[in-house]
């Protein structure tokens, strides 16, 4: 597994529990996660923080099943079988990657109307990780 | 006296359910009276993300911004840690604010109840205050113990304040008691045990419960039939029952709020989905009779007024309705009990 120490998981809070988005002061593209230098117009490094509402589509998806799951989400997939990971295209602008829950993976659509919500991601030395996963709005 | 209340409430009920048919074929009997299904977690949700989730829904409910928030109390049963502060998790995730006063209720099945009376606590003393409760559970035992057959999941939250009020709180009345043997975790494990001394247990169940009713009726000058609904703690769809009628309760005062017949045992977060269940259902100008229970052992009971035909977006029957059945096998992997 990809070992995520618990302050570097710490640091993500604000991503990952609340979709704290920066948006360019130049551009005003909204980044998320954040970058160093502003992804649309590659030249402003100055963001501030907006709150993204965790409502998008889905834009693309595939449907993750045995063998394929990275380790941490192995146990995740033995229990529940296979479970979708989709790009969604939030309300602001950006594309995010997240799982998509409560939901038949049969019934995953791209442009399905989807919002963030807090899910466990997987635990690591007994710390569980949340974080957002969408579910259908 | 200022009236408090409360303002919004939202509810959650996961998707998957598991039918009594698959306990009969897995062990022979299936012990959880009156229950015919029962609500499940999924692999990646537990008390704390269901709270966020009912949180946000409650707060919407209002509408309200989640930085109004000065109170936050948390209640469950089933905390994925025995020791760390829990509403913590719940206040970043929905963003109530730092400064906010946070306060965990988890050792009995009254904690749904006991973080209301909180809640009310602070608004009554701090006029401004908004406080949010959210009740989440999904309590566990070992697979062997026939006490685990009930229980279910599900979670509801509930904004109090003074302001925008959907059901105006008239009084409350607690009764406490020493009884012991019935549903609690030794120290060291968190799973739930249960003596399975019936009679005993009942008699705890129905002495706490009825003191607190009855004497929440006295205090207010009322008679069970000034109420059209009475919410009662839920470990199964019998002792609601029981208790109602002791309390000269009918069965049709019950009905809006028996959820644990399709959804089974909610533990701390039992009378609040109940209540909410309640709430859906009633008109301005009913009254409500809420009576919880915890082991242990203690009840509080709540009269409420129902103040306008304003409900919660999303409601208990319509969450409930949205379900996919699964076998004892997978509910066994997402419990986590195959090792
Ligand atoms: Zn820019």
């Amino acid at each position: 597994m990809a070992h995520v120490s618990v302050p570097m998981y710490w640091r993500t809070i604000p991503q990952r529990y609340k979709l704290i988005g920066y948006k360019c002061k130049k551009c005003g593209a909204v980044n998320f996660p954040p970058k160093g230098v502003c992804k649309q117009c590659q030249s402003s490094s100055e963001f501030e923080e907006t709150h993204l509402s965790g409502r998008g589509k889905v834009h693309t998806f595939v449907l993750i099943s045995a063998g394929g799951a990275p380790p941490e989400f192995a146990e995740q997939e033995k229990a529940g079988g296979q479970y979708p990971v989709a790009i969604v295209e939030l309300e602001e602008g950006p594309k995010v990657i997240g799982q998509i829950a409560d939901i038949d993976p049969k019934e995953v659509k791209i442009g399905m109307p989807v919002r963030t919500e807090l899910r466990k991601i997987y635990t690591e030395e007994e710390v569980i990780r949340y974080g957002f996963k969408f579910v259908p709005a | 006296m200022m009236a408090v209340g409360i303002s919004g409430y939202g509810i959650y009920i996961p998707r998957f359910r598991i039918k009594r048919e698959e306990y009969a074929k897995a062990w022979g009997s299936f012990s959880a009276a009156g229950v015919t299904e029962k609500s499940v977690f999924g692999f990646d949700e537990d008390a704390l993300t269901a709270a966020a989730k009912v949180t946000r829904r409650a707060l919407e409910s209002v509408p309200m911004e989640a930085d109004m928030v000065t109170r936050f109390a948390l209640a469950t049963t089933s905390a994925p840690y025995l020791e760390k502060l829990l509403s913590g998790t719940v206040l970043v995730s929905v963003g109530i604010p730092n400064s906010a006063f946070t306060s965990d209720h988890t050792s009995s099945t009254r904690a749904g109840t006991e973080a209301m009376l909180a809640a009310f606590e602070h608004v009554m003393a701090t006029q401004s205050g908004k406080a949010v409760v959210a009740a989440a559970d999904a309590p566990k035992a070992s697979m062997w113990d026939a006490v685990e057959h009930a229980f279910g999941a599900g979670a509801a939250a509930f904004v109090i304040s003074s302001d925008n009020l959907i059901a105006e709180l008239e009084g409350h009345f607690s009764y406490a008691s020493e009884h012991f043997g019935e549903r609690f975790k030794p120290k060291d494990d968190p799973l739930v045990r249960d003596l399975n001394v019936k009679k005993f247990a009942e008699g705890s169940v129905v002495r706490n419960t009825t003191s607190a009713g009855s004497a929440l009726l006295k205090k207010l000058g009322r008679k069970p039939e000034d109420y059209q609904h009475v919410v009662i703690q839920q470990p199964d769809a019998r002792v609601p029952v029981t208790v109602a009628s002791r309390l000269k309760f009918t069965d049709a005062q019950l009905a809006s709020s028996l959820v644990s017949k399709t959804l089974g045992d909610l533990g701390a977060a039992s009378v609040p989905v109940a209540l909410a269940s309640a709430l859906d259902a009633a008109k301005a100008g009913d009254r409500i009779m809420v009576i919880s229970y915890g082991s242990g052992a203690g009840s509080d009971a709540l009269s409420f007024k129902v103040v306008t035909d304003k409900k919660a977006t999303v409601r208990v029957q319509a969450d409930t309705e949205r379900r996919e059945y699964i076998d004892y096998v997978k509910y066994l992997k997402i419990k986590g009990a195959i090792q």
